[in-house]
């Protein structure tokens, strides 16, 4: 009998060595990866937890069973399970993005080394062994996020650090509540571990005054395997965050710990949206705007109800549309104009690159939570939630939408200029036109977005299936 | 032939506060020098001191693992940096091993960011001695706890000042150096002693990825 959760660990590991050889053959490369992450995602969703299944004729598969490796745990959970599946699908869409927006890069291999990361820290129990893998995962991050032939990545950089600056704090938690439970008298040990584990998930999470790195990392990075980071290793964290929310009602259950989280949440999305407003390149326009949308995840989290988790796996299912959408724009943005992506460097861009600029720019309204858009489900969702209770917090999250969008509306101004000179039309001959395939790949994805902006019905039973994992909130 | 015991009984002498100051010394040396030999060297060193200090608390077998991960992250950046030297000399047309002019003499003084990086590591030292003081870590001796916050402190000060990867390579492996000495009085565990070690090994990795791209960029700029 094979134990399906070292398949989930193991056979994204052997297919990104096998995509690393095939890198030359992009196309190969991305159907392989795609593959792979689709075929994971869908047995993690269908296959049951509590029997063995043959499949094909092959050895029984058991998905449930636990496995101990080296002594530790792994143990797949209901809730993991459609964590899993969603970093799955979440990381086969940016696969088939990045078929067409970075041809040969190491984000094929690393992404499908980075899932298995991000699954075993999911299964493995205690924490520290999540916080050590999470942090592996960081620092093989970086080799994706480079981009070849470019000056050494500051948002790579930043983000190994602030996962680096992390990593004690978790690991000593483990230590502490160990602790607490030898001498429940001595609540120090407690209120230590707490410290420890919302500045440790703050830093994780980008959270102001932690953000740099989010930025940074949009700002600086191969704009798609960015996205990866802000997406699949962003819904990582958060997933741990809620698993050990749940081992951990004394958390959860404090006081503080509401009114923590949604300041928190709302100086960050205040943050996001008031500097968003502010960019004139798109790489930080998307590092601000995801800074909005951690923020708004937070406020979520913060409103202290059941309802809180399902808008935050609402947000986090959204927000690849969005961000996917921005990562593709830009990277062929990028492409067209030498690697710059300020707004007066792109100006008259978007007659040479309509479906980049198409893509930049339904991913930013996305982003920016506007109506017929993926972003705005979520978004709107979270306001209506908030309002009978703090109005201010869901004028707040308006606000940063239109933050992002003021910003986004010059850049667009800027792509949709007229060449001012004949010589600059002379240029413009010069470009070759995007290839139908890209069109084609912008376009499936802009439809995809809107038929989730249109159809939020799809992804509800979703999201409070994955929120019903998790009862630290129920009443 | 004597045994890495006999070995480490011959040092014994200097695993408390000698290996402390010892750290002290390689910590503030990363944070002033920019010469990339000097801080391999340092770096090199202050993993022999906190292999001493790691002594006191697990077995000789696993502190010398330790050291030996720390010797093969030296050995990674001295390649990248050697490699990345050459092809900087190829950019400017230099031969292999054409020595540099002689530089004419002058008084020695000290850049900007060298004072600024003495200042600042003096005050951190200072800083990390009354946090010694005042707030000891649970488990661990105070000489312990001093080469801990200090390896903490500096490697934190390089990171912050530092843009160029293997200056922040430093500082984040000083930062952990700093956080594996305390963390190992509390998990003994030999998987998590593998894990940190691999975590520090990929960190390494990427910081030379990052340097080697650096150096590669530049020729290219070069090149145009």
């Amino acid at each position: 009998m094979v134990a399906g959760i070292i398949l989930l660990l193991v056979l994204p590991l052997i297919m990104g060595g096998v995509v690393y050889f095939l890198l030359r053959w992009t196309t190969v490369a991305a159907l392989l990866s795609i593959a792979t992450t689709v075929l994971l995602g869908l047995a993690v969703t269908t296959l049951p937890l509590d029997r063995p299944v043959r499949l094909w004729g092959g050895p029984p598969i058991a998905l449930g069973e636990t496995v101990t490796i080296f002594g530790r745990e792994l143990v797949l959970e209901e809730a993991d399970r459609m964590a899993m599946a969603f970093m799955f699908f979440t990381a086969a869409g940016i696969f088939f993005l990045a078929w067409r927006a970075a041809p040969r890069s190491p984000l094929f291999p690393m992404g499908l080394g980075l899932l298995s990361l991000f699954t075993g820290a999911l299964l493995i129990r205690p924490l520290i062994y999540a916080a050590l893998l999470l942090e592996i995962a960081a620092a093989l991050a970086v080799f994706a996020l480079q981009e070849e032939g470019a000056p050494p990545t500051r948002g790579g950089l930043r983000y190994l650090t602030f996962t680096t600056l992390a990593l004690p704090g978790l690991l000593v938690i483990h230590w502490l509540l160990a602790r607490y439970a030898l001498t429940p008298d001595e609540t120090k040990w407690l209120g230590a571990a707490a410290t420890l584990l919302a500045f440790s998930f703050a830093l994780l999470l980008g959270a102001v005054p932690f953000h740099t790195w989010v930025t940074a990392l949009a700002r600086d990075s191969a704009p798609v395997a960015g996205v990866f980071v802000l997406t699949v290793g962003n819904a990582a964290v958060w997933f741990l965050l809620l698993d050990f929310l749940e081992t951990a009602p004394w958390l959860s259950g404090h006081s503080h710990f509401g009114p923590l989280v949604l300041s928190v949440g709302l100086v960050t999305v205040a943050v996001g949206g008031a500097l968003a407003s502010a960019q004139r390149r798109f790489g930080s326009l998307l590092g601000y705007a995801t800074l909005a949308d951690n923020g708004a995840a937070l406020v979520a989290l913060g409103t202290h109800t059941h309802l809180g988790i399902a808008l935050i796996f609402l947000l986090l299912l959204v927000r690849p549309f969005g961000l996917g959408l921005m990562a593709i724009g830009l990277s062929g943005l990028r492409a067209r104009s030498g690697g710059g992506d300020r707004f007066e460097n792109l100006r008259g861009q978007g007659w040479r690159s309509p479906w980049s600029t198409a893509a930049l720019l339904f991913g930013g309204l996305s982003v920016a939570g506007m109506p017929v858009s993926a972003g705005f489900i979520g978004r709107w969702a979270l306001c209506r939630s908030l309002l009978p209770s703090s109005p201010a917090a869901a004028l707040f999250l308006l606000l940063a939408g239109v933050g992002v969008l003021s910003s986004l509306w010059r850049g667009m101004a800027a792509l949709v200029a007229r060449p001012r000179s004949p010589e600059n039309r002379s240029v413009v001959a010069n470009i070759p036109p995007e290839s139908h395939l890209t069109a084609a790949v912008i376009a499936a994805a802009i439809v995809a977005g809107v038929v989730v902006g249109l159809f939020p019905q799809v992804l509800a039973p979703v999201t409070l299936r994955m929120a019903a994992g998790y009862t630290f909130f129920a009443p | 032939m004597p045994t890495l015991a006999d070995l480490m009984a011959r040092v014994s002498f200097l695993a408390a506060m000698p290996a402390v100051a010892g750290v002290l010394i390689t910590a503030n040396l990363l944070v002033i020098s920019r010469d990339w030999r000097l801080n391999i060297v340092a770096f090199a060193a202050q993993y022999f001191f906190i292999v001493l200090l790691l002594t006191q608390l697990i077995r000789l077998e696993v502190a010398a693992v330790k050291g030996l991960i720390g010797w093969m992250i030296c050995m990674v950046f001295y390649l990248t940096e050697r490699r990345a030297e050459e092809l900087s000399r190829k950019e400017r047309g230099e031969e292999e091993e054409t020595p540099e002019p002689a530089a004419p003499s002058r008084r020695w003084v000290m850049s900007a960011q060298a004072s600024f990086g003495l200042l600042s590591g003096l005050l951190l030292t200072v800083a990390a001695y009354t946090a010694a003081l005042r707030l000891p870590l649970p488990v661990v001796p105070p000489n312990i706890t001093l080469a801990c916050y200090l390896l903490a402190g500096l490697g934190l000060l390089l990171v912050g000042i530092s843009e160029t990867p293997m200056q922040v390579g430093f500082g984040l492996l000083s930062f952990l150096s700093g956080f594996d000495l305390f963390y190992v009085a509390l998990e003994p565990s030999l998987a998590v002693a593998g894990l940190l070690g691999a975590v520090s090994f990929l960190i390494a990795l990427a910081m030379a990825y990052l340097r080697a791209a650096q150096a590669a960029a530049r020729r290219k700029e070069g090149a145009w």
